[in-house]
């Protein structure tokens, strides 16, 4: 028994010698990531402005026929951001027809009634997370036409862009 | 004789309680990729501003001090799935606290040693890539980082 208790006792004493020889310590962080589908964005139809008078602005505003709409498909419970590059005259041949006063909705069903609204801008805009993966986005604005605005048929692009935020 | 042993066992534990106690490591935040997209590799460097790991330690002015990472191959997802993680030469950084202090990149996947000189409060962060697969189960993924840390 006398045996067993030295033999122990030594046991330790060399443990605790190796912990003053390197004294040691650790911690730990996880490694996190969330796996999601693509978003995918689409042109659901153009901003049309019909026939507009020389000298008289004409506004479509989200909820109007003429909206643009794009349709984005997400991951559920993911918030995406909305970016758009957008045209600040629409052009035919060399006349310019000056656009602006852009307007933006954006909901979770295919319907502009109800939706959320904002300013369509190169800086982005978050939509706040939703348990859907669908989001549709209307898009207005505003054409000035001269008094003196050349007959023709103007186009520009309106370029959206959807990433996770 | 036996005195004596139970002697140089009083002396060490006095010894080493005092030195343990000098060495802290702190985790500040972990690696969060955040979203990442099936099939698109997604990396994180070890200076961005809020995805990045980060670790604290503290540790007496003039020690020499290895650390180590011990790092996973892959983060643990739903219902099993595995997604890979990988570290490059270049994922990890140390600044000391010393406002002369200058940041060290270092290959998180080798051993650092290095000698306190002017900083006792070491900030030391990770970067990473993570792979997935084109058909990648979605969801959320996990793995853990330990960082240990030696006085030599």
């Amino acid at each position: 028994m006398r045996a067993t208790v030295l033999s122990a006792v030594l046991a330790a004493g060399f443990s605790f010698g190796a912990a003053t020889l390197e004294a040691q310590n650790s911690a730990t962080i996880q490694a996190t990531a969330t796996v999601l589908s693509a978003v995918t964005v689409a042109a659901g139809s153009n901003l049309d402005f019909g026939n507009v008078t020389p000298g008289v602005n004409k506004t479509i505003g989200i909820a109007d026929a003429g909206a643009g709409r794009f349709d984005v498909t997400k991951a559920a419970t993911e918030g995406v951001t909305l970016s758009f590059t957008l045209p600040t005259d629409l052009t035919s041949g060399a006349n310019n027809l000056p656009i602006g006063s852009w307007t933006g909705g954006w909901n979770t069903s295919a319907t502009p009634a109800g939706a959320t609204t904002f300013t369509p801008s190169a800086g982005g805009t978050n939509t706040a997370a939703t348990a859907g993966t669908a989001i549709t986005v209307y898009v207005g604005a505003t054409v000035s036409p001269a008094a003196a605005q050349v007959a023709g048929s103007y186009t520009g692009d309106v370029t959206m862009s959807v990433v996770y935020y | 004789m036996r005195f004596t042993w139970l002697f140089v066992l009083a002396a060490l534990v006095a010894a080493g309680g005092p030195a343990a106690a000098q060495i802290s490591v702190t985790p500040v935040r972990n690696l969060a990729f955040g979203p990442v997209i099936v099939g698109v590799p997604t990396q994180i460097g070890p200076s961005h501003p809020v995805r990045s790991g980060q670790l604290r330690l503290t540790v007496p002015l003039n020690s020499r001090v290895r650390f180590r990472f011990t790092l996973p191959n892959r983060l643990d997802g739903p219902a099993g799935a595995r997604l890979p993680i990988s570290f490059s030469n270049t994922d990890g950084i140390a600044v000391g606290n010393a406002p002369n202090s200058v940041p060290e990149v270092f290959n998180p996947k080798a051993t650092q040693v290095f000698q306190t000189v002017t900083s006792s409060t070491i900030d030391v962060f990770i970067g990473g890539t993570v792979s997935p697969a084109g058909n990648q189960q979605q969801g959320n993924y996990t793995g853990t980082i330990t960082f240990t840390v030696t006085i030599l």
